[in-house]
């Protein structure tokens, strides 16, 4: 979920507050950011519009975090959607199709494709956890604006990292609020860009509530993913990131 | 038998009597010789290039699998390819050739694509012995080593991944503990096949990477051997099958079966076509002969009133159309013989390359003349020739010689 990429941004975020560019100063603090959120718990309600130049399609979910390791996604509507979902547990996913009354393992192969036709591919949802040891961060800017600090940082895959990007960079505030996400091909062509907007302040964390993903080069094709609700440090029931639970919505 | 000069240079001087349509059903049957042994051998070069590129490609002569590898080709079903009484069992003065690979289903993507492949995982040098990769590297290079980290993948999947030499992709697998296993590599070098198929299906890492990536150290999913010649393919795959009786071990033509099928249909239509070839050649002698005869008919009546027999007619007759089928047959090989020989490669076939890559063949393909379909053609000719002709030479030795003669 783009909750769970924020959650991660928010840790490369921290970077932010390594004023030392040394990459390993900066890998040992982006390590203690996990470590901040290994804790955290998350509800929201959000609402992901599908835009295409010819149609648009909206879609209203909930969504269950623990951590970085576990999340559930359910939708509510459409009718025609509602109770289908999405289950993620390290790095495995699962998908629950209603209509089919079948809970499918996402496959690797599927990975690069998109989820629920949206332009975040599944990829984009379940992996983020590898964001230590795949890439090379450095801070290649820092600006004041609104009297927020706000810092650019680039991230390059190691050689043999299982990351098809030649480069990401991520523009993140001192408070851990990130602001850009580009995806860069190995030429260095920007291939998307995730943006995020409406910066509120909730349960003492400033959080940004819209997020879009564009692909590059074609403006009237994105997703948009906005959170109309959250609540920070919820105890979840044990049996919320189970296929049964899943499969069978409370 | 006396009389044999006699009724030779009766034939041959007749043979001449009308030089224009002699030469007319002359270039006729050239014609058909040569569309025989020229098909002939076309067909044959493509049946045995097809063999050997399927032999190239990956397939061997002969493969040594785990017992359940070909129905389900995961990483579980591997086997020990180091273990030395196995490698004991390879060293047979017929095996000139073998190479152990990893050889699992997996994706690649690239920034922009995914797909899904076959992932091998070669020894660079015992592979270069046995398949086509060494010589199809189109950019880049060909491994050096087992050491090396780079990726082999064919210029169409590139295309179809929209990266290129130099570039980094992932690889996504199994591993051998059922978890997924996923690897970033950077492209060292591009092949070019003639069929787009295996462009598509197969990327190349080494077997020291894989072991990395999928955990497999010493495992081995398939074993290609190359034996000294076709012929003792057989006995070599029996030999080993005996000595090996926990793997699953097949020879070429029950791992392709489809290309034992092809070169089995090529070799069989050959006798069809021949037939239908000399079908429409028996018409042309049949019609000549007859001709001729009618012309002579008056000729044929008085030979009778001098007291010939009608069986020194018939053989005379019979003679002409030796004569002819010989002379046909003897042009028509020496202009077989010429057109394979100014072929030299073959024949560049490159108009048609789309379809040719569909059915994974190459764009030049050879002609090879066996001496056993040489002698097949100039058999059919000859024994059918003089067949059909019998009905003419016959008939013409039937004759009445009151009625002949005659006749104006």
């Amino acid at each position: 979920m783009p909750q769970r990429a924020m959650l991660i941004l928010l840790i490369l975020l921290s970077l932010s507050l390594s004023a030392p560019v040394q990459a390993e100063s900066a890998k040992q603090l982006i390590r203690q950011a996990i470590d901040n959120y290994r804790g955290i718990t998350s509800y929201s309600e959000a609402t992901m519009t599908i835009h295409r130049p010819d149609w648009e399609r909206v879609m209203s979910m909930q969504a269950w975090t623990e951590g970085l390791d576990k999340s559930l996604v359910r939708i509510t509507a459409p009718k025609k959607d509602k109770n289908g979902g999405t289950l993620l547990i390290a790095d495995k996913m699962w998908s629950y199709a209603p209509k089919i009354n079948r809970v499918i393992k996402i496959p690797a192969s599927m990975s690069n494709q998109s989820w629920m036709g949206s332009d975040f591919s599944n990829n984009d949802i379940a992996r983020a956890d590898d964001i230590i040891d795949n890439y090379t961060h450095r801070i290649i800017d820092s600006r004041l604006q609104d009297r927020v600090k706000i810092f650019t940082i680039e991230s390059v895959p190691h050689e043999n990292a299982p990351v098809v990007w030649g480069k990401e960079i991520v523009t993140v505030t001192e408070d851990h609020v990130f602001l850009r996400h580009e995806f860069y091909d190995q030429d260095n062509i920007l291939i998307k860009t995730l943006t995020a907007d409406e910066i509120k302040l909730i349960d003492g964390k400033r959080i940004s509530l819209r997020q879009r993903m564009q692909k590059n080069g074609r403006d009237n094709e994105w997703t948009e993913f906005y959170t109309t609700l959250i609540k920070f440090n919820i105890k979840h029931d044990k049996n919320t990131f189970t296929l049964a639970n899943l499969r069978n919505p409370g | 038998m006396r009389s044999l000069p006699l009724i030779t240079s009766l034939a041959w001087r007749n043979l001449w009597r009308n030089k224009r349509r002699t030469m007319v059903i002359l270039f006729a049957m050239v014609l058909g010789v040569w569309a025989m042994i020229v098909t002939a051998a076309f067909m044959r070069g493509m049946a045995i290039q097809m063999l050997d590129d399927t032999v190239n490609n990956l397939t061997g002569h002969i493969q040594i699998h785990h017992k359940n590898y070909l129905d389900d080709p995961v990483i579980e079903n591997s086997f020990f390819g180091n273990d030395t009484a196995l490698l004991n069992t390879l060293k047979l003065p017929d095996i000139i050739h073998w190479s152990s690979r990893i050889r699992v289903p997996a994706v690649i993507s690239s920034e922009r694509e995914t797909r899904g492949v076959v992932l091998l995982a070669i020894e660079p040098e015992a592979e270069a012995n046995i398949s086509f990769l060494k010589n199809a590297i189109t950019e880049g290079q060909y491994f050096s080593s087992n050491d090396e980290n780079g990726i082999i993948i064919g210029k169409k999947l590139a295309q179809n991944l929209e990266t290129r030499l130099g570039k980094r992709v992932v690889v996504m697998s199994q591993n051998t503990k059922n978890e997924i296993a996923d690897s970033g590599y950077r492209i060292s070098g591009i092949y070019d096949t003639s069929g787009e198929g295996m462009e598509t299906d197969f990327i190349f890492i080494t077997k020291r990477a894989a072991e990395q990536l999928l955990d497999s150290t010493g495992l081995s999913s398939e074993i290609a051997v190359i034996t000294r010649s076709l012929d003792t393919v057989l006995s070599v795959q029996k030999n080993l099958a005996a000595k090996n009786p926990e793997l699953d071990i097949q020879d070429w033509s029950s791992l392709q079966p489809y290309t034992k099928l092809v070169v089995e249909m090529y070799s069989d239509f050959q006798y069809v076509w021949h037939l239908i070839v000399f079908l429409a050649m028996s018409f042309g002698i049949i019609n000549t002969l007859l001709m001729t005869i009618y012309e002579r008919t008056r000729e044929f009546g008085l030979f009778q009133a001098l007291g010939l027999k009608p069986g020194f007619i018939l053989v005379q007759v019979w003679t002409e159309a030796l004569f002819m089928l010989t002379i046909a047959l003897f042009i028509g090989n020496f202009v077989s013989w010429l057109t394979v020989m100014t072929t030299g490669d073959g024949i560049d076939v490159s108009a048609f390359s789309q379809g040719m890559e569909l059915a994974q063949m190459s764009n030049i393909i050879p002609f090879v003349i066996l001496f056993e379909d040489l002698l097949l053609a100039n058999i059919i000719v000859i024994a059918l020739g003089l067949l059909t002709s019998l009905y003419p030479a016959w008939k013409a030795s039937q004759l009445v010689p009151a009625d002949a003669i005659t006749r104006i």
